[in-house]
């Protein structure tokens, strides 16, 4: 393992931007993780949203995409990307909540349409992703080369 | 297509018919939901704006007031010196408001920035129990309330019971519900602090016997910046903040709060909180491990 990488465990409703080569892991469930890379800079971030639309109720944090998705662009933003060198890459969303409720809400698909949605809105491009499905994601982002690891989860996850 | 007897036609115009309507339906709901979004937030707006000039009174007051009575202080003569000990006791009280205060806004601010993490340990539950209550101390004396713990757990080493958290934020969970049960106490009563554990999951109760909250406003006060004007001890203290903070920290730990309050009875708010898991699937805790496998697909 590269030992020149700092690590960064991404936690649910969280985002992390970092200037220096880092490792940035999630585990995604029906939340979904945005990767956004600086072709230029050789920097990048990633987000780790759990719904995709703020209530105006809760801490406008980034558990909700739209709020997520502006805050990691801004973070970009402000570590000197121009926003023409961002690249995405999207992942998770998947339905692990059998709908035996009845009412399939379509957490995971609702989140992936949000990502894609803004991210469209910004012209920031999606040059890889890996959503939907009924697993668990094991995802992996160098911050530095902009490469993501990914792999499913066998076992039920949040 | 040109092939299809009636009867197919038919049932294939009633199936896009069909489509067409649960579209249709999303398309209501939706809509819906945005109005209700943005109302939500031109409230917000409204709210936040208050917010500030809310929260510079928060700041601004209890500086005023250490800074006067410190100078109180400086001016007392020697013989006088049974004063200072009332001026300091107001100081202090002043100094831990403005700090409670600060620490409350940073944290929002830290989540809603993105930042916040669970910093797990194992905790002494009772001695942070115990902390907390002592920081209130000095201002459940002064309004004659007595804060009494009710700690339910047997279990452990001697008298401790440790249990995987983040102590940092439980502890400001708990200070929160105790400044509230405090603040919405009438003089001379009761503040009962309740602790148990069911299975792995920890449990606080906070019950005070003051004004309660009504049906109504307990499905607001979770919202952010709202705050309830029924204040007893205080007249409009705080900054609404409190409890979508104390909800927010519990997100982040796994972990739940509920109420249960009549109006005029008292209120009691009730906590939930799982132990911590070491390790989420697929990784170590410390995440020094090594993360990837051969089958990892690359993007």
């Amino acid at each position: 393992m590269e030992n020149r990488y700092l690590q960064h465990f991404l936690y649910p409703s969280s985002l992390f931007v970092g200037k220096d080569p880092y490792v940035i892991k999630t585990i995604l469930g029906s939340c979904v993780a945005i990767c956004l890379w600086d072709k230029k800079l050789k920097i990048g971030g990633m987000n780790h949203y759990m719904l995709p639309n703020w209530n105006g109720n809760d801490l406008a944090s980034p558990k909700y995409g739209n709020i997520a998705i502006d805050k990691l662009v801004e973070k970009m933003l402000y570590l000197g990307s121009d926003i023409k060198d961002i690249q995405a890459k999207i992942f998770g969303g998947g339905e692990l909540l059998e709908s035996a409720t009845g009412n399939s809400n379509m957490i995971g698909e609702r989140n992936i349409r949000v990502a894609r949605l803004m991210l469209e809105e910004k012209k920031i491009p999606i040059v890889a992703s890996s959503t939907g499905g009924k697993r668990g994601r094991k995802i992996i982002f160098f911050n530095d080369t902009g490469e993501v690891r990914h792999k499913f989860l066998e076992k039920k996850v949040y | 297509m040109s092939n299809l007897s009636d009867k197919q036609l038919l049932r294939e115009l009633r199936l896009r018919l069909e489509e067409r309507k649960k579209l249709d339906n999303e398309m209501k709901e939706l809509s819906k939901d945005f109005q209700g979004v943005t109302k939500k937030l031109k409230e917000s707006e409204a709210l936040k704006s208050h917010f500030i000039s809310n929260i510079s009174n928060e700041i601004v007051n209890p500086f005023t007031s250490i800074l006067g009575l410190s100078k109180a202080i400086l001016s007392v003569e020697k013989n006088d010196w049974k004063k200072v000990v009332s001026m300091v006791a107001l100081i202090h009280s002043e100094a831990f408001n403005l700090d409670f205060q600060l620490r409350n806004i940073f944290v929002a601010a830290k989540i809603e920035a993105g930042e916040i993490a669970p910093n797990i340990t194992k905790v002494n539950i009772r001695s942070l129990v115990q902390t907390v209550v002592d920081s209130f101390n000095i201002i459940s004396r002064k309004m004659g309330i007595d804060i009494k713990i009710e700690f339910n757990i047997e279990h452990g080493f001697g008298k401790n019971f440790y249990f995987k958290t983040d102590s940092e934020k439980l502890k400001l969970v708990l200070s929160n519900l105790l400044n509230n049960a405090l603040k919405y106490s009438y003089k001379d009563s009761q503040v009962v602090l309740k602790m148990w554990v069911d299975e792995d999951v920890l449990h606080a109760s906070v019950q005070d016997f003051g004004t309660g909250i009504s049906e109504k406003n307990q499905k607001i006060i979770f919202e952010r910046f709202k705050r309830l004007d029924s204040g007893i001890n205080s007249i409009n203290r705080g900054h609404g903040l409190g409890l979508s903070i104390t909800k927010a920290l519990l997100d982040v730990l796994g972990g739940d709060i509920d109420i249960k309050s009549q109006k005029g009875e008292g209120s009691i708010f009730s906590v939930q909180l799982p132990e911590a898991r070491n390790i989420v699937e697929g990784f170590s805790g410390e995440g020094n491990d090594v993360f990837f496998d051969d089958d990892d697909e690359i993007f």
